[in-house]
């Protein structure tokens, strides 16, 4: 009598393990799908990290240049004759594209109305950090930008 | 405790689980049956547990075992296909501009992406020999007569529909061979009265562009397995109409043979081992990559794909002996005929048929297996 | 034949001179009187042929015909229906109505310079006689007479200069090969018809143009064709063949690149001469600057001038130009320096650098193409690719200074890149085994399930018999 109930026990454990091995199918399935779905890093790749942001000599010093870049876009500004320096245009606050005010050298976001000097200080408003710089470089009259 | 039951009569102690209180769970379950995936019928009266139970252990015939599981192997090709294409799709871009890139990306930066869209490729390959091999036994054994007209008419189009849809999919990833291969299908498809206005109606034109391989993509994730889902819907709903085939010699009592069960863990090996060897193929043996589509650069060896080699050779092959009309007109009669056959060939039975077109067909086979040879020959060791 | 020809236009000409007569009313009576008889050829109308040959009493040589001066062999047939004698060619082109249409395509028509600019006589005249009779008629002009004819407006600067056309080439040709041979009384050399065209003379800068860049070589082997020729003794060997089997040559004719040099680019248009033998490294250096420093800086230069040998000649030929292929270095150095020598070990290890560099490329791009059909990412493979095949390209101006220690920078470089490229794209290649593994992975967990569900099989098998 005992002997069958633990008959019956172990064919029971069986049968649990034996569903439970069919059952790895459902999740390894599952998980395949899952890390397919799951984006790829579309991180830039070396050749795209460097930007092209035009020539030096069209532009003016104090003068800033607007580069569509991936969904990061870049302010490129002439500082002096030879120097030149890259911010993201991309508020620090909600994401929104800022705007050049040439006025007075600083960058104003039309969303919450930010500003931010031309080295990406914040001078007002709700964003808190500065914007992000990149660095930048002259190669030969060639605004070269790294991201 | 307060609650006392409303019905005044206390219903029978229930077997049913929670759930399938709420749900027909049998119901869903006898979707299998809709597709044949389940060669019997669910009571749907009955929880699913019994309902399955009851069906399982039914005798089945003899004659209902292997022959009729290359059509539900294609079934279930089909449903990885779609699966697998419904995977793709999250990630492809149907642009002229954007489609390599985009099946590149796939391929190399997805996880298990060059794993899905290998076994996306080998399994339509698979599928369309399935399909294919489905008429020739079809055929060979005269199963489309009496009664199973409908079988077999759905079974041609079915070839046929699948070929589109592996035809529109080439072009998907704009590669260099899938854009020629395209060109040079397009080339014998155009040939052929009525079939070819219809398919440059249907594609949009007769370049091929970005608007054109938009169009290309809808057809081949939403039309044409559409139809196909159709074709295969009305596969298994007159095979349960008519039954399955009785055996050649009718007077002979058709064998019972195992329970349905035992048919069902066979059914579930045989896909089990299609899927391994489909697996198998897509990691030792992948398709290799070709370069991106430019429309102005011919690659050599550009040819029509496998099926389309033997109407090719009917269109080319010995040039000056009939007019490209007549030989376009000769194909659409040659698929006509082999679609209306049941109407053709009035010999009674189920069984093997008029000998005559027996052997006729096979004739037409070896014919149609030499001028895809030949077809081969001519695009593509020249 | 040609008697035929001849004879069917003159009675052509007399014909149409009849029909304008007509027209003209008032001369009708006259020109009928002075127009020859149909069976007698007229005395100065010349036979087609003539137009490309000169006169037996010259005895030259004559180069063959220029492929492009074929086009209209049958003057009646390649006269146009509709076109009708133009106003500098006026009345000459009735008659001689072959070349009227050869010099309506040139550019001198366009300027209306006409037919008595070179040949004098009447141009307006309605009869033959008249015609040839007209003021200063010349006829055909001298050959020796031509370059002088041509330079009377060619060499007028005031002349030139709206066109923007040099006026110097006169000068030039009279010092070159073909203008001192010409004054020396060899009729043979080459005059500017033979190079620009006779009637037929286009603009350089035409495609159709015989002085075209790629219709040059052409143009001058119809006399330096070579091939032991009789016809065309101008050149010992076969330098037109040799040209067309060089890198110049097949980079020009077949790959049509422009910017590869014709003849004149190194024997000069006008003032044509071989280059000397210490010169040609100065011919070679106008395109090939940078060897030509580096074969400057060699022990090389000193001693094929001393032996007083053609510098890049040598080595590479004249007209059929070659490049040395990095693995046939020890072979072409092999004809002054025998192998054991330690000039020899040189070349030998020259070619090792750059034989070793190349073919570390190749594998390297081998196992990149590999891995795009995979495909893998490979856009930066391919980028420092291109900067190993930059740096092999570099090692080849400098082995001219036969010096390993000049070429062994660039070609350890396209060595390093190319193995580091093999190496990277090697191991992403073999970092692919997990797909193995996963595979078997997959069969093992696939047969394992297979075997459970046979032994379902197998119980159900067993209870539907013992039910039975
Ligand atoms: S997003 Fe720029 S201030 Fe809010």
């Amino acid at each position: 009598m005992a002997d069958e109930t633990a008959d019956q026990e172990r064919r029971g454990f069986l049968k649990w393990l034996t569903a439970g091995f069919l059952a790895l199918w459902a999740p390894a399935a599952g998980i395949m799908t899952a890390s397919f779905l799951k984006p790829p890093e579309h991180g830039p790749r070396v050749g795209e990290r460097m930007i092209r942001a035009g020539t030096l000599s069209s532009l003016a010093i104090g003068e800033s240049r607007f580069v569509r870049h991936g969904l990061e876009p870049i302010f490129v500004v002439r500082l002096a004759d030879q120097q030149v320096m890259a911010v993201s245009a991309v508020c620090t606050h909600m994401q929104c594209i800022l705007h050049w005010n040439r006025d007075n050298s600083t960058f104003l976001c039309p969303c919450h109305d930010g500003v931010f000097d031309k080295t990406g200080n914040v001078l007002s408003g709700p964003p808190k950090k500065p914007l992000r710089q990149y660095s930048a470089e002259i190669r030969s009259d060639e605004i070269v930008v790294f991201t | 405790m307060s609650d006392a039951p409303r019905d005044t009569q206390t219903p029978p102690p229930d077997s049913r689980s929670w759930l399938e209180r709420r749900v027909n769970l049998t119901e869903i379950a006898s979707l299998l049956t809709v597709f044949g995936l389940l060669p019997a019928e669910l009571d749907t009266r009955k929880p699913l547990r019994e309902a399955l139970g009851e069906a399982l252990s039914q005798p089945m015939s003899y004659y209902e075992r292997w022959p009729r599981l290359l059509g539900l192997l294609a079934f279930v090709l089909f449903l990885l296909l779609g699966a697998t294409g419904i995977l793709l799709a999250f990630y492809y871009q149907p642009t002229a501009d954007a489609a390599y890139p985009s099946v590149v990306a796939i391929a190399r930066d997805v996880s298990f992406g060059s794993l899905v869209h290998q076994v996306h490729a080998w399994a339509s390959i698979l599928f369309l020999f399935l399909l294919a091999f489905r008429v020739i036994r079809f055929f060979s054994i005269g199963l489309y007569g009496r009664g199973r007209e409908i079988i077999w008419m759905v079974g041609v189009l079915a070839f046929v529909v699948a070929t589109f849809t592996d035809l529109t999919g080439r072009l998907l990833p704009w590669d260099a061979r899938g854009y020629w291969t395209t060109i040079r299908a397009r080339e014998v498809i155009d040939a052929l009265p009525l079939i070819g206005p219809i398919v440059t109606f249907l594609v949009g034109g007769k370049g091929l562009d970005s608007l054109i391989l938009t169009r290309f993509y809808v057809l081949h994730i939403g039309g044409f397995p559409f139809v196909l889902l159709i074709l295969f819907y009305l596969h298994f709903a007159s095979i349960r109409r008519v039954g399955v085939p009785l055996p050649l010699d009718a007077a002979q009592k058709p064998r019972v043979g195992r329970a349905l069960r035992i048919a069902g863990i066979d059914m579930i090996l045989l896909v089990l081992l299609m899927l391994g060897v489909l697996l198998t193929f897509a990691i030792i043996v992948p398709i290799p990559f070709d370069v991106q589509a430019d429309p102005f650069a011919t690659p050599p060896n550009a040819h029509a794909p496998w099926y389309l080699l033997a109407p090719h050779a009917v269109l080319e092959a010995v040039p000056g002996l009939l007019p490209r009309f007549v030989r376009g007109l000769l194909l659409d009669g040659l698929l006509a005929g082999f679609l209306f056959l049941p109407f053709l060939d009035r010999s009674p039975g189920t069984g093997a048929r008029n000998r005559a077109f027996l052997a006729a067909g096979l004739a037409l086979l070896v014919i149609w297996v030499l001028l895809t040879w030949q077809g081969w020959f001519l695009e593509v060791s020249r | 034949m040609t008697a035929w020809r001849t004879m069917g236009r003159s009675a052509f000409a007399t014909a149409i001179v009849a029909a304008l007569a007509w027209t003209h009313g008032a001369h009708a009576q006259d020109s009928t009187k002075t127009a020859p008889a149909p069976d007698a050829p007229a005395p100065a109308a010349p036979s087609p042929a003539a137009t490309s040959a000169t006169p037996v009493a010259e005895k030259v040589v004559l180069p063959p015909p220029s492929p492009l001066h074929e086009r209209a062999s049958h003057p009646l047939a390649a006269v146009p229906t509709d076109s009708k004698p133009t106003k500098t060619t006026r009345m000459c082109g009735v008659c001689h109505s072959d070349i009227r249409v050869k010099f309506d395509k040139g550019i001198h028509k366009s300027e209306e310079i006409g037919c008595i600019s070179c040949h004098g006589g009447n141009p307006d005249a309605i009869t033959i006689a008249e015609a040839h009779r007209g003021s200063g008629y010349r006829g055909r002009p001298r050959r020796a007479d031509i370059p002088a004819l041509c330079g009377s407006c060619h060499s007028d600067v005031a002349r030139m200069r709206p066109y923007q056309l040099p006026s110097d080439q006169f000068a030039l040709y009279r010092t070159s090969a073909h203008g001192l041979a010409l004054a020396r009384g060899t009729m043979n050399a080459a005059v500017c018809t033979d190079c620009h065209g006779v009637h037929e003379i286009r603009p350089a800068d035409d495609p159709l143009s015989m002085v075209a860049r790629h219709n040059v070589p052409t143009t001058c082997g119809r006399c330096h064709g070579g091939n032991g020729d009789p016809a065309r003794p101008a050149t010992p060997g076969s330098p037109l063949a040799d040209y067309k089997a060089g890198i110049h040559g097949h980079a020009l004719l077949v790959g049509n690149n422009n910017a590869a040099p014709e003849c004149a680019n190194c024997h000069g248009s006008h003032a044509t001469a071989q280059p000397g033998a210490r010169d040609v490294d100065k011919v070679c250096g106008q395109c090939h600057g940078k060897v030509r420093s580096f074969f400057m800086s060699s022990p090389h230069r000193g001693a094929v001038r001393r032996g007083g040998h053609s510098d890049c000649a040598v080595c590479h030929g004249n007209h059929k130009t070659t490049r040395i292929a990095a693995t046939a270095f020890e072979k072409t150095c092999d004809s002054c320096h025998k192998p054991g020598t330690p000039e020899g070990a040189v070349a030998g290890r020259i070619q090792t650098m750059l034989a070793d560099a190349s073919a570390q490329i190749d594998r390297a791009r081998e196992r990149v193409s590999r891995a795009e059909k995979i495909p893998l990412y490979v856009e930066d493979y391919q980028a420092r690719l291109e900067d190993a095949r930059t740096a092999l390209m570099e090692a080849a101006p400098a082995t001219h200074t036969v010096d390993t220690t000049a070429v062994e920078p660039h070609t350890r470089r396209a060595r390093s890149i190319a193995a580091e490229v093999s190496r990277e794209v090697d191991e992403k290649l073999k970092g692919r085994w997990w797909r193995y593994v996963g595979l078997g992975l997959f069969w093992f967990y696939l047969i394992l399930t297979a075997a459970i569900l046979l032994r379902w099989r197998r119980r159900a098998i067993a209870r539907s018999t013992s039910v039975r």
